[in-house]
Parts: C-alpha cells; structure tokens; sequence
C-alpha cells in the first residue's frame, strides 16, 4: 500500500522561515519571568533582596549576610545609612505595609556570621590600589577593591582605624561601630596613618601605583581643576577615580562604579564601554497580590529587629515572581520552563540545520490551547510559538511524520472514506448544513443522528448533512498543504449543498470554519437556545462540573450560550476552577496526544482535578478523554438527545463509528447502499490484543491488510516457541506484524500486533 | 558502509519459514529510515529471503533509533 503522506526527506530546504527572530523577540519580551522583583529593581546596588528575605525568612542568616556583602563591604554602614527606595517599591504597600528590608537587613547585618575568607585563600591581583584621603566614598571604594582582590593601600590623615570609621560613618550607634570597627580591621586593606595629603604627597606615591583613587577632598587638593565624570567616577585627565556622594546609598553606588572603572583601567580598556547596566531599573515583573496575607508590618524596636522578628517580617515577603501560566499549564510545568526561555528554545530549535532538534518533542506536546495567552499578564502565546514553529519545521522538510501521521490519517479517513455530505431528502441546496465534526461521529454517533434529525425537522429552509473534519488537525500538525488541500474541498462540497450557513457541532470546528470569511457559522448551541430544547431534553439529576472547551477560549457567546442551555435543561452546574477562557486543555489539542501521551495525560489529570465530576463538556474530544481517565462525563448533546454513548470507544471502534454511521444514514436517508467494508475472512481478538492495539496505534483495519497480504503471498512465520504465526506487511510509512493463531481455513484469533517504521530489507555482502 | 552489524539476532532454530517450510537462519540485512541505513543480523529465510523483526526488537531498539533519526 502506497504511503498517504510522504515521509520526510533529508535534503533539507533552508531558507523558509514562518517565524521572524523579530517576531519572536516581541514575543519572549512579553514573558516576564526573569524580569527583577521590584525592590531588586529599585536598588542601585543590586542587592538580590528576593533571596536575602528567602534565606532570613529560613532562619539563614549566614546566606543571608552573603548576599548582602555582595553589594556592601559594610554591612552595618549601608544598612543603618541606607535610604532603602526598595521598600517604597515593595508591592504589599499597595495591600498595607510592606517589608521592612532595611531592618531586616541590619538585623543580618548584627546576627549574621561572616564567612571566614582568611587571608590563606586569598590570590591577589597583580596591579596594586592607593586611594588618598578620608570619607565613606574612600572607604566604600577601599572595600570594593579589596573584594576584587587588588592590594589596597589607602593614605589619610586619621591617627587610626577608629578616628578614620568615626568620620567616614558618624551616624552608627555604639553596637554598630563596634562590629563595623572589628570587620574593618579584619579586611586586608593597609591603612597609612597621619599622612600629609597633599600634591606633592600624591606626586611621590602615584608612580608606585597601576590603580589610583581620592576622596573628592583629595583629588581637588592635588589637581584643583579636578573635575568627576559621573558615569565612571573618574577625573580623565589623569585617571584618577574619585568621587563623593550625597547619602550613604549614593556613595556606596559611586564606589561600586568606581571600582568597575578601576577594573577596566587595569585591563587598559576604556572605562566608559561594556560596563553593562548599572544603577536602579524599571522592573515589567507582575506579582498576583491576591493571595496576599500579613499587611502588617512587625514593628521595629528602637535597638532593630531580633532574629525572630526579622525572620517573621521576612515571612511576609511574597516572593513576587510570575508563574501565571506554570500555574495553570501542565505542559509548561512538564518541561519545567518559563515560556520566554521555552519559545526562545523551540525557535532556536527550528534553525538547526545539521544536528539534533531536542525541542522538537516539546514543540509538539503543546495544546496550542491558549490557555497560557489568556492567563498571562501580557498574553504571552506559546501556541503562535509552537504553531509556527511546526509551519517552519514542516516548510522546511525538517519535521518527521511519525508523531503525526496517525491523526493526520484519521483526518484523510473522515474526508474521505467516511465524508458523507447530501442535501437533506426532498431539497436540491439548503440553508443550513450540520457540521457536527469528526470525534462527534467517531465518539457518539447516536447523538450525530438525532441532532442532525432533530434540526432538520425543526428548522425551515432544509438542513443538510456534512460528515467530515474541518481541518484543525492538519493545522495543528503545521501541514499548511494539507490544510489547504481540505479548505478547498469543503469548500466546493458546501457550494455543491447552495453554501449554507454553517451549524457547528464542535467549538473547535466553528472557529476553525469561521477563520475563512465567505462562511457563515453558527453552532448548534446558538440555534438549540433559539428553537428552544426538544421533547424529553432532560439534565443530570445530580450537580456537575462543566469544562469548557479551548475552542470557545475568548468566545463569551458560546460560553454563555453552553451555560444557558446547560440551566434550562435543568443542571446544577459548578463552576470548576480555571473555568471559562481561563479552562485548561483536555490533551486532545494541538495533537498533544499524540506527540506525547505523557503530557496529554497529565492535561487530562490537572482538568479533572479542578473539580467534582460528574462532567459536562461541550467538546467531544473532551468528553472521550475525560471518559478514558474513567470519569462520568457527558457531552451536553447527550443529554439534550437523550443518547448515552457509554464508554469511550478504543481508536478502531472510533473508525467503525464514522464508518457505520455514514452507511446507516445513506441508506436510510438517501436510499443509497455502501458495499461491503468486512473482510472475507473472520478475525477475532483476544482482549489483550486490543488494547496492545489501542495503545500502540494499530487499527483493526491494519491487521486485516497484514492477513490479507499474508493470505496471498504465504508469507509467514511460525514461532515455535510461541506457537504464534507472525505475518507482516509495509501499509504506507510502517511495518506491521501480526501474531496469530488459525482456526480453521478462513478464521484467526490475534495475539499480538506490533510495528515499526524503519523499513528491513536483505543486504548482499 | 561498513561490514560491522549494529544488531544480531540469532534463531536458534525456533523460527520456522511457513511459505518454504525450512527454519529461519542468522542472515544480512539492513534497516533503512529517513535516508539512513543499519546493517543488522536477523532471522532471515534462507530460501525466500524473508527478514523477521522480533517485537521486542521493533519497540526496543529499533523505536529509539526511529526517534533519535527523527530529531536529526
Ligand atoms: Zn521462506
């Protein structure tokens, strides 16, 4: 049997790009998961306060004071001096108080220990520091050096380190001196003592130094032009760093600047270039404060916090952080990535020429449901993202069939072997025609039928009948050909019927037909609320969850159309959680099911695990899903008709359905009969087979081609080990084996069914 | 390609070729996928030529050397 679709080549084509790199940049900017929180934003200093609350909150006050010496060689100087715009910008204050970081951070600052960085480990930079003169500036930038490892010698004026703190830090208390005086003398910075600091001092000493600094006071008495470049805290003229600062805050981000300088004056760069971004940001981060407890602050006593109490105001930090769609989407939450990096991954994926696509998986397993776009702040949309990026793979002949192909087939099946489009009896063209859609037929027949007879006895004008997909699963699948090849022919198959307006029995099919503009479309719902139910409608007797369906994502009229209908026959609904355009995917979408039953799966289970079944759904695919994870579920048609559909059919009796129903309606409807579709020979399965079958993707269908092939060829094996006959044959893209017993001439008994899609062949040689 | 084979399998004498009766023996063959190719050592008949793939086979080694062929 000839393949249906061709295998992918391997001469790959280049240079066809669906997805721009702009169009993806815009998209990735939407994400904000890595943006700053807005305290770290609003720091200068770029203290990540996020973490230091974390590990306070944790009662891990040596991290804690880790990451605070990061930004500040004195802790206590820059906490007790600090001007804190963090706080300001903490997001409870928009709920009631918010962190008291700067406590918080004195508290640290006291209790944390310091890490015990000896002078053992230490390897120094070659090129050495001098800074002149007296003030926080020189002592900030005297620490920041000695962080970066060059050799600081710092010449002033002060008899000692106490009368040099003393002025530098006038505004510590007692405790704090005492500590910052003991963490100053412990630095390996070399105090030169009762210095006259003058030019003719500078002069002497610069020669002996690669890398030179002054407070402002200094640097004025030795060049009294002197003049500061702000940006990199430096008098260019004569590479000397200097500076000063109108508050503590101030300084401490001047001496960071100007250490920064002094690094790449000591690789001979200019200063001015690759410095990165410096100083306080605007941060895009969005944080839900509606979970938000603990508006109060814990009040701060006149000696600062205790530990305890700094750990419980740290408690109260939110953490802010925007998980919105991790939250809500399983597949994200599989892959365990924020979509900017995700989509930034699958469109790096999509230019790989040589090499493996490892997101090509991942591209594939997405529902393309929406659900992300509806959640996230800024509508971040990983459905345009992986649409596209399928387009792309498929434009450029880069995307293998194998996850695909199955469906893809069932789509060819329902538009040809089981379409079935006809005017209804008694009409030449119609005004309407139900589309009742492909897993309608596939999942509850019954129900196709008795919609499809009720409309057309109710409704004026005749109501015609179209079997068939709308096209989503090639969509889905990025197979632009195909789906283009089924847009024209539904096309000439509704202007064959008079273009009728449209009635959908499908949301996802009535969005995908309402995409074309010559179509008018409406769903079944709209018309059901307009003739009002028919006889013997009749809801559940029992309160139910209702799951909306990602084909009226965005789509308030059919949201609350389904909900109108849902109250006049008579249900309790419940709201489950994530409900209406917020309602997560079934796993159906997108083919997710079939690229990846783990992550189908797990949609499956993180919809069913927002509510109390039993539940109604207005999908079909939903229905069958939510009916194969073993829940009671109902499609809203089944109980408006009265038809039960039971248990969810295995993937052959989803073919047998369309099949049957296609005949059933022919015959009885336009008097025409089907030939006959059972083979000529009797084929029964033990249950294991079947659902081997079911799970492996291998249809009846493909089992009585492999016997029919085998009782033509005699091609067989007998595995006496087994004691099974083992048939094969190449149907299309795959290699089908088939083990089995005989009984009799024309009747087998299937054990076992399996196959693969490599093709084997004998080799010479 | 080389005369080194990624796989063996040998019948031991417990498959038997229905069509020409005779058991099936260790012989050449060779998978082929997405342009790719793999000489293997299957259960091949030595009349007909019939190659046989065993399941464990098909959904072992041969499904994940499909799927690493597919990401290529
Ligand atoms: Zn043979």
């Amino acid at each position: 049997m000839k393949s249906r679709i061709p295998e992918r080549g391997s001469t790959h084509v280049y240079n066809v790009s669906k997805i721009s790199k702009e169009e993806i940049d815009s998209m990735v900017e939407r994400c904000v998961y890595e943006q700053p929180p807005f305290c770290n934003a609003a720091c200068p200093l770029k203290l990540d306060t996020r973490a230091l609350l974390k590990a306070v909150a944790a009662g891990n006050f040596k991290k804690a004071l880790q990451l605070y010496e990061k930004i500040a060689p004195f802790p206590l100087i820059l906490s007790q001096g600090c001007e804190a715009p963090c706080e300001a910008k903490c997001r409870l204050c928009e709920r009631g108080d918010g962190i008291a970081i700067r406590a918080i951070e004195s508290a640290v600052a006291r209790f944390g220990e310091q890490s015990k960085l000896g002078g053992v480990f230490r390897s120094t930079k070659k090129q050495k520091a001098a800074i002149f003169g007296s003030g926080l500036f020189v002592l900030f930038l005297a620490g920041e050096l000695e962080k970066k490892m060059y050799p600081v010698t710092v010449f002033c004026a002060e008899p000692d380190e106490e009368m040099y703190l003393r002025g530098a830090a006038p505004f510590l208390d007692d405790a704090a001196f005492t500590l910052e005086l003991k963490r100053l003398k412990r630095k390996e910075i070399r105090f030169v003592f009762g210095c006259e600091i003058t030019a003719e001092f500078f002069r002497q000493k610069r020669e002996e130094y690669q890398i030179l600094g002054a407070s402002e006071a200094a640097a004025k008495t030795f060049f009294p032009v002197a003049e500061c470049t702000p940006d990199v805290m430096l008098y260019e003229k004569e590479n000397l760093i200097m500076g000063s600062g109108s508050g503590v805050m101030d300084t401490a981000f001047g001496a960071k600047k100007a250490a920064l300088t002094a690094d790449r004056l000591a690789q001979n760069l200019d200063p001015r270039n690759t410095r990165g971004r410096e100083g306080a940001v605007e941060s895009k981060l969005y944080t839900d404060l509606s979970q938000a407890e603990a508006l109060t602050r814990v009040p701060i006593p006149l000696e600062g916090y205790s530990r305890d109490q700094a750990m419980e105001e740290a408690r109260r930090c939110l953490q802010c952080r925007c998980e919105e769609c991790l939250k809500t989407c399983a597949y994200l939450r599989h892959y365990g990535k924020h979509p900017g990096l995700l989509a930034r991954e699958i469109y790096n994926n999509t230019q790989i020429i040589m090499g493996d696509h490892q997101l090509n998986k991942p591209m594939n397993s997405c529902a393309l449901c929406g659900q992300c776009t509806a959640v996230c702040p800024n509508g971040m949309d990983m459905a345009r993202v992986c649409h596209m990026a399928r387009e792309n793979m498929v434009a450029t002949d880069k995307m293998a069939l194998a996850p695909h192909e199955f469906a893809l087939l069932d789509m060819l099946f329902s538009n040809e072997e089981a379409f079935l489009s006809r005017p209804q009896p008694g009409f030449e063209t119609c005004k309407y025609v139900f589309f009742p859609g492909c897993q309608a037929s596939a999942v509850a027949p019954e129900t196709v039928r008795a919609a499809w007879e009720d409309l057309s006895t109710r409704l004026e004008g005749g109501v015609a009948l179209m079997l068939g997909c709308c096209g989503a699963i090639a969509d889905w699948a990025g197979r632009r050909e195909i789906y283009d090849h089924t847009k024209a022919f539904l096309d000439a198959e509704l202007s064959k019927l008079g273009d009728p307006i449209v009635i959908a029995g499908c949301p996802t099919c009535a969005k995908q037909l309402r995409s074309r503009e010559s179509l008018e479309v409406i769903g079944i719902w709209d018309i059901l609320l307009q003739l009002g139910l028919p006889e013997g409608a009749k809801g559940l007797d029992r309160p139910a969850a209702l799951h909306d369906a990602c084909g009226a994502r965005g789509d308030s009229v059919t949201q609350n159309a389904i909900r109108s209908l849902a109250k006049q026959l008579g249900c309790d609904l419940k709201e489950p959680k994530d409900a209406l355009d917020r309602a997560p995917c079934c796993g159906y979408g997108g083919l997710a099911g079939y690229a990846n039953p783990e992550v189908a799966a797990e949609l499956t289970e993180q919809c069913i695990e927002r509510g109390e079944g039993p539940w109604i759904t207005y999908c079909m695919a939903c229905r069958d899903r939510f009916a194969r994870a073993g829940q009671e579920t109902h499609h809203l048609l089944e109980l408006i008709y009265g038809k039960d559909a039971q248990n969810a059919p295995d993937i052959s009796e989803k073919r047998r359905n369309r099949r049957a129903l296609k005949r059933d309606l022919l015959l009885e409807y336009w008097n025409e009969e089907t030939k006959g579709m059972e083979p000529e020979f009797k084929i029964t399965y033990t249950l294991e087979a079947r659902e081997m079958m079911d799970q492996r993707m291998i249809l009846t269908e493909d089992v009585e081609n492999v016997l029919r092939a085998m009782r033509k060829t005699g091609e067989a094996v007998l595995d006496g080990e087994s004691g099974l006959i083992i048939a094969r044959a190449r149907l299309g893209n795959t290699t089908f084996w088939v083990g089995f017993t005989e009984e009799g001439a024309d009747a087998y008994i299937v054990h076992r069914a399996y196959s693969h899609r490599m093709q084997v062949v004998r080799r010479q040689g | 390609m080389d005369e080194r084979s990624y796989y063996t399998i040998d019948p031991e004498g417990k498959l038997k070729c229905l069509k020409c009766g005779v058991p099936l023996e260790k012989g050449k063959a060779k998978f082929l996928y997405l342009d790719n190719g793999f000489p293997v050592e299957l259960p091949v008949c030595p009349k007909c030529g019939f190659v046989y793939v065993p399941e464990s086979l098909a959904l072992g080694k041969v499904l994940s050397v499909e799927k690493a062929l597919e990401d290529k």
